[in-house]
């Protein structure tokens, strides 16, 4: 059979040769359809990061009180806050960052980060997906991704969310909902803080936990002869899952933030930002590959001064320790730090002395997992309001964090249907961001 | 909140694709085989040739279909494409709009072109369409043949921008524009594109001096660098509609502009046989003046399914993989579509006739027979009881009820066992919390815990008292009082913005989500910012006060406040989605959209609330989600939709009668296991699906199973979970297992999908663990002097209902010989059937 469609792509010409030309029974049909060998694979082997943590900033950071401040730009433009001098010469940040710009020597300071979405939730979707957000198709978050590409390691989820899932977007898209993140479940500022029902219940020894799960796996048998379905494989992983934490003392430690020296629990800071980015760390030591942890809210409509203030020192001092902690343990190398928000904002101060979304330029941070040390990737104009040089869509910036990884991001999953989509769709690794 | 408006990259792709290479569709509509007869026939002449109606394997035509019904020209440009569609007795249609032969009744009249016709002089006519034996006559009238209207900015203009895409969301019609132009989105606001387009950096957007080499040109045909790219080239039809307008001076609508009322999409649906099946698309406009416009050239054409059925922009399906899509277009503020079923090609299949116990399945099945699926067999006794138990009152049958079913040899026991499950108060305590969900019952700054429960109260009231549900949502709408006295007010308490309100009015009881019209008109659905401003109207006058005690407030009518459209800064009168604008003068705005609302006339009500009550017992909407209905998302079914809605109705809206008819189908009794048809099916209710059982009712079956009792904020020690009054109530393992927060009305609140943090939780957790110990049921069975044996079944059955089999009875008998403590065994093995995959899942 010829094929006249131009629009039909490859993988459409070898079913439909395959099953018009010879003829196959239904069933050989659909046999044919999950086997296609057409999809666009790469293999997937650790790169440079082996392992990330995103932190990111929930509402919309504005860029130019953080990573991107305009000291010459009218009153308007500028706003009511001051910058400082970083490490690196020439480069101003936020007066607020007083320790990371100590710091900015490991870092890339991307100042041309854009992308078209200035409602909450798409621009959400954008920096965990690296899509737009489509109506057909949920795509899964970087997370997700990581998860199906590379799976568990020293018997530790490889996605762990702290402290909860906070949009769908962190999810796992169309994959199946076995990639999903592992949420911590509470805060690991607050005291007391443990991760809830790693240890066995009193009364259980390992031995009879192990006859527990003998018994387990008779009383399963049956239904899983009889049955197929994608929530009933997604919970045997997760139980294989909960079997290998239970039964390693050193993974389930990981968890455990009270084990870590109180001087560096106090270095990190003893607030949200800090013990958050210390359990992340604590984590990615152990064997994690994707943490994704949220701070504060951004969404800076009003006095935008005040709330920077209240918000950054935090970060602040947390993030600084974080990146020398990792160095110290030469971890930085292998460990890729990115601090993103959903967009940036307006830029002109409103009328309640804040700014509003403004996703056409924002800024970001990356750093370690062979990322650049002590750069700023890309410009935007005057008054913070376009990016002017080296514009980096979410596309590429994603693509990049993939290629850091590992994973090229141009490789198909299958998503419902037989329908094999790209982890992301047409992005370019930006080289001047890699070390 | 969702917004739909966003074309994906691929779209705007295969758009690209389509545009460029649109000449080489022509005439290759059908299989090839066909092609030799037509692929050099010049237009309009009859081919030499008889025509031949394509073969389709085991199947022979028995209908020609030719679409639209009728040929109205009404203008010099005016013309007409058709289509003709060949149907087979298996249900397979094809393509023959090139193999029919036309005869026109008076070439005076009308003249053709391809499969287009256009006007010649003024009259009526007929042509005739045939095709060996088939015949079909169509009346044609043309009428002002010689009359050349000017092109309208409106209706002529603005399509070329929203056909070519310059409108989008992702280019000019962005909320700031793109590149420093901007277009209002789709085209919601034709005076401010007007006004953007010829006053904005004067003479350089448009020139009339030189109208072929201003920027409006230069940018669409690329000549000049556009971000965008070349959209089209001159010489096109939309060039020459720029261009023609441009030249007659680039005006705006003079006087009234003719709405567009409605479009139609031919053909209504096709069954296509096989890969790389094609079939065009005609697409027309009906105006309110009663003319009609064929705009399959202007329409915007998408698919909700590109992996079975393609569509290109010049409105040609191309058929891919087995599967069902809705092929859809936009015109003007319209969207309408067509359901596209593709088949292997010349699949065999052969349906069994299988018994059907009512509506339900005789719809179903019809469904299932185009779609050449056989379903499954009918699940067994056993899983029945357990399936109803679970999903009409949240509890498992007792060992005791499940012999005495199985042992039963009435023919009519599961019938009479619903009967029994309906008249249970779980089941109203099963629907009070789904409603809880749906009205957000749950404390927060502005209602205070003693209003949430006595809202909760009032609730359980009705739904105990099987008051009908629209009576129960003309209460619930037109409440004005305190939020003590008259505890429905709460309603507009918990929700004090009053565009949030008529949103979720719209999302709850008409299952619709109309937010994306608040900033501009819904793309992929009917409504735009007028009908979005009209609803919100019948809320704008709603007022709370405080009252005497701190924790009460008092919401009343004010009989003032208006809504205006921000666009236009019109105040918009109260308007029905979708109808009338009612008379609301000195009443209670309220009450009069709730009228409407719950009114037996009302469209959307009896059918969004029959396709709630579906989805919770066979786990999917007939749309899904349940409160997203739009042109783009389709029923599945939309002849059971309807006759469910028509039956809740009738029953006068009591859906306990709805429950019973939907559990007595055949199609809710269906087994899980699958056969070679429908294995793959997930969206035809043609077998049963896996569900795992949702968070309140898993604790509650565990806690029964192992005699345990529960204790939640403000309820009595053991109560259910289902009894939650307060949505804000916290319990670890409810929120571990996805229970809904009550913060949105949205139907994902419910969480089903597994996790790490569940397995953990039953496995290590406090709920399996503690319960086992708490509730000795082990202990008491052991002290009854049961045996093993009888102990073993005694725990299967609470669990799974059914006994355990000579192989697991074997393996775990020797599993408790070997271990001393035997009540610390059977302990285990209890333990291992509350982790197992039987037991989470409802089957």
């Amino acid at each position: 059979m010829k094929c006249r469609d131009h629009m039909l792509s490859r993988r459409n010409l070898l079913t439909i040769g395959a099953v018009g030309g010879i003829g196959l029974t239904l069933t050989d049909f659909f046999r044919l359809k999950t086997a296609q060998a057409d999809q666009k694979n790469y293999e997937t082997k650790e790169g440079t990061a082996k392992s990330v943590i995103y932190i990111f900033l929930p509402g919309g950071m504005a860029q130019q009180e953080s990573f991107d401040p305009k000291p010459f730009a009218p009153l308007e433009y500028r706003g009511p806050m001051r910058s400082i001098a970083t490490k690196l010469t020439g480069v101003r940040i936020n007066e607020m960052f007083k320790q990371t710009a100590n710091i900015a020597d490991k870092l890339t300071i991307v100042r041309s980060m854009t992308h078209g979405e200035a409602a909450h939730e798409r621009g959400v979707h954008n920096m965990h997906t690296g899509y737009r957000p489509s109506p057909a198709l949920t795509f899964p978050s970087m997370g997700s991704v990581v998860s199906h590409e590379f799976g568990p390691r020293n018997n530790l989820p490889p996605y762990v969310l702290i402290p909860n899932q906070t949009n769908p977007y962190q999810g796992t898209g169309y994959l199946s909902s076995s990639f999903a993140g592992f949420s911590i479940g509470a805060d690991p500022a607050a005291g007391g803080f443990k991760v809830r029902d790693l240890e066995l219940p009193a009364g259980v020894d390992t031995a009879r936990f192990d006859k527990r799960r003998k018994l387990l796996d008779v009383v399963n048998g049956h239904f899983r002869e009889k049955e197929k379905s994608d929530s009933l494989d997604s919970l045997d992983t997760f139980y294989n899952r909960a079997y290998s934490l239970i039964s390693s003392q050193k993974a389930r430690e990981a968890f455990d933030i009270e084990k870590e020296d109180p001087k560096l629990r106090d270095r990190y800071g003893r607030n949200t930002a800090g013990a958050r980015m210390l359990l992340a760390r604590r984590l990615v030591e152990s064997g994690v590959r994707f943490v994704t942890m949220t701070y504060g809210g951004w969404d800076h409509h009003d006095s935008i001064d005040r709330n920077m203030k209240r918000q950054v020192p935090a970060f602040d001092q947390a993030y600084a320790t974080l990146i020398s902690d990792l160095e110290s343990r030469g971890l930085l190398d292998s460990t890729l730090v990115v601090v993103a928000s959903e967009f940036g904002r307006t830029p002109k101060i409103n009328q309640t002395s804040g700014r509003d979304h403004w996703p056409k330029v924002f800024s970001s941070l990356m750093a370690g997992g062979g990322i650049k040390k002590g750069q700023v990737y890309g410009k935007s104009n005057a008054t913070a309001s376009e990016p002017e040089e080296d514009a980096l869509g979410v596309q590429d910036w994603a693509t990049t964090i993939y290629k850091c990884l590992g994973i090229t991001a141009d490789k198909e999953l299958m998503a419902p249907g037989a329908r094999p989509i790209e982890i992301v769709d047409g992005g370019k690794v930006r080289e001047g961001l890699l070390a | 909140m969702n917004h739909y408006y966003q074309i994906s990259i691929r779209t705007l792709a295969a758009l690209c694709v389509a545009s460029t290479i649109s000449l080489s569709f022509q005439g290759t509509g059908f299989a090839e085989d066909d092609k030799k007869t037509t692929a050099n026939t010049p237009s309009g002449v009859e081919p030499v040739a008889q025509p031949l109606i394509p073969v389709v394997k085991n199947a022979t035509p028995v209908k020609l279909e030719v679409f639209p019904s009728d040929i109205l020209l009404s203008n010099l440009r005016d013309r007409q494409s058709i289509v003709a569609q060949m149907v087979y007795s298996n249900g397979i249609t094809v393509d023959v709009t090139d193999l029919v032969k036309s005869q026109i009744g008076s070439g005076a009249i009308v003249k053709q072109e391809g499969s287009t016709f256009h006007p010649v002089a003024d009259g009526e006519t007929t042509v005739k369409f045939s095709i060996e034996n088939f015949n079909i006559e169509l009346p044609v009238k043309v009428a002002n043949a010689a009359s050349n209207p000017p092109l309208s900015f409106t209706n002529d203009v603005m399509p070329v921008f929203s056909k070519s895409g310059c409108n989008a969301g992702s280019c000019h019609g962005a909320a700031r524009g793109k590149d420093g132009f901007r277009l209002s989105l789709y085209g919601f606001d034709p005076k401010g594109d007007y006004h953007r387009l010829t006053r904005e950096m004067l003479g350089r957007r448009v020139d009339l001096a030189v109208p072929q080499d201003c920027l409006l040109i230069n940018k669409a045909v690329g000549a000049v660098p556009h971000s965008g790219g070349e959209l089209f080239k001159p010489g096109t039809e939309y060039y020459n509609t720029l261009l023609n307008w441009l030249e007659a001076g680039a005006s705006f609508d003079e006087g009234k502009v003719q709405k567009v009322v409605g479009i139609e999409l031919y053909p209504k649906n096709a069954v296509l046989n096989g890969p790389d099946s094609k079939q065009r698309l005609t697409v027309r406009a009906k105006y309110e003046d009663g003319s009609d416009r064929d705009v399959t050239s202007l329409a915007y054409f998408s698919t909700n399914n590109d992996n079975s059925a393609l569509v290109s922009q010049d409105g040609w399906v191309t058929a891919k993989n087995r599967g069902e899509a809705f092929v859809m277009c936009r015109f003007d503020t319209h969207t309408v579509g067509t359901d596209v079923i593709v088949l292997p090609k010349d699949v065999e299949f052969t349906w069994k006739d299988i018994p059907e116990n009512n509506y339900i399945d005789q719809r179903i099945n019809e469904k299932l027979r185009n779609l050449r699926i056989q379903p499954s067999e009918l699940c067994s006794d056993v899983e029945f009881i357990r399936r109803a138990s679970l999903d009409i009152c949240g509890i498992v049958p007792t060992p005791e009820r499940v012999n005495q079913f199985v042992a039963d040899a009435a023919p009519d026991k599961r019938a009479k066992y619903i009967d029994e499950m309906l008249a249970r108060k779980e089941f109203v305590e099963m629907w009070v919390m789904k409603w809880s969900e749906l009205l957000q019952i749950r404390s927060t700054r502005q209602v205070s815990y003693k209003a949430t429960l006595l809202y909760y109260d009032w609730l359980k009231s009705k739904i105990a008292n099987n008051v009908p549900v629209n009576q129960m949502v003309r209460e619930l709408l037109g409440s004005q009082g305190g939020t003590f006295t008259v505890p429905a007010t709460n309603y507009y308490q918990n929700e004090q913005d009053n565009l949030k309100v008529a949103e979720n009015v719209a999302q709850v009881f008409l299952g619709m989500r109309i937010q994306c019209a608040q900033c501009h008109n819904h793309p992929f659905d009917r409504w735009t910012m007028d009908d979005y401003y009209g609803f919100v109207a019948f809320f704008s006058q709603v007022a709370r006060k405080a009252s005497e005690d701190p924790r009460e407030q008092i919401v009343f009518n004010r009989g003032s406040g208006e809504t205006k459209n921000p666009v236009t800064g019109q105040n918009m009168k109260p308007k029905f989605l979708g109808g009338i604008e009612p008379e609301t003068k000195s009443k209670d705005r309220r009450a009069v959209v709730a009228d409407w609302i719950a009114s037996a006339d009302n469209p959307y009500f009896a059918k969004n609330l029959s396709n709630i009550v579906w989805a919770h017992f066979l786990g999917k909407g007939i749309v899904d989600e349940v409160d997203d209905v739009r042109v783009s998302n389709p029923a599945v079914n939309p002849q059971l939709l309807d006759e469910l809605g028509t039956k809740f109705k009738e029953y006068d809206y009591d859906f306990k009668k709805l429950v019973r008819d939907i559990c007595n189908s055949r199609t809710y009794q269906l087994s899980t296991k699958t056969n070679v048809t429908n294995e793959s099916d997930l969206t035809n209710f043609s077998h049963a699906s896996l569900r795992r059982i949702r968070a309140e009712v898993l604790l509650d079956v565990i806690s029964q199973i192992t005699e345990t009792k529960n204790k939640f904020r403000g309820l009595p020690l053991g109560s259910r979970a289902v009894q939650i009054a307060d949505g804000n109530t916290t319990d670890y393992f409810l929120t571990t297992f996805g229970r809904a927060k009550r913060e949105s009305v949205c139907s994902c609140e419910v969480i089903m999908d597994p996790s790490l943090s569940q397995a953990l939780h039953l496995l290590n957790g406090s709920t399996v663990n503690t319960k086992i110990k708490q509730g000795k049921l082990i202990e008491r069975l052991v002290a009854e002097k049961k045996t093993h044996d009888q102990i073993l079944d005694e725990i299967y059955q609470r669990c799974f209902s059914r006994l355990p089999t000579e192989k697991e009875r074997t393996a775990i008998q020797q599993e408790i010989s070997t271990q001393e403590n035997k009540t610390q065994a059977l302990e285990d093995i209890l333990w291992a059937l509350l982790n197992s995959r039987e037991f989470v899942f409802n089957h």
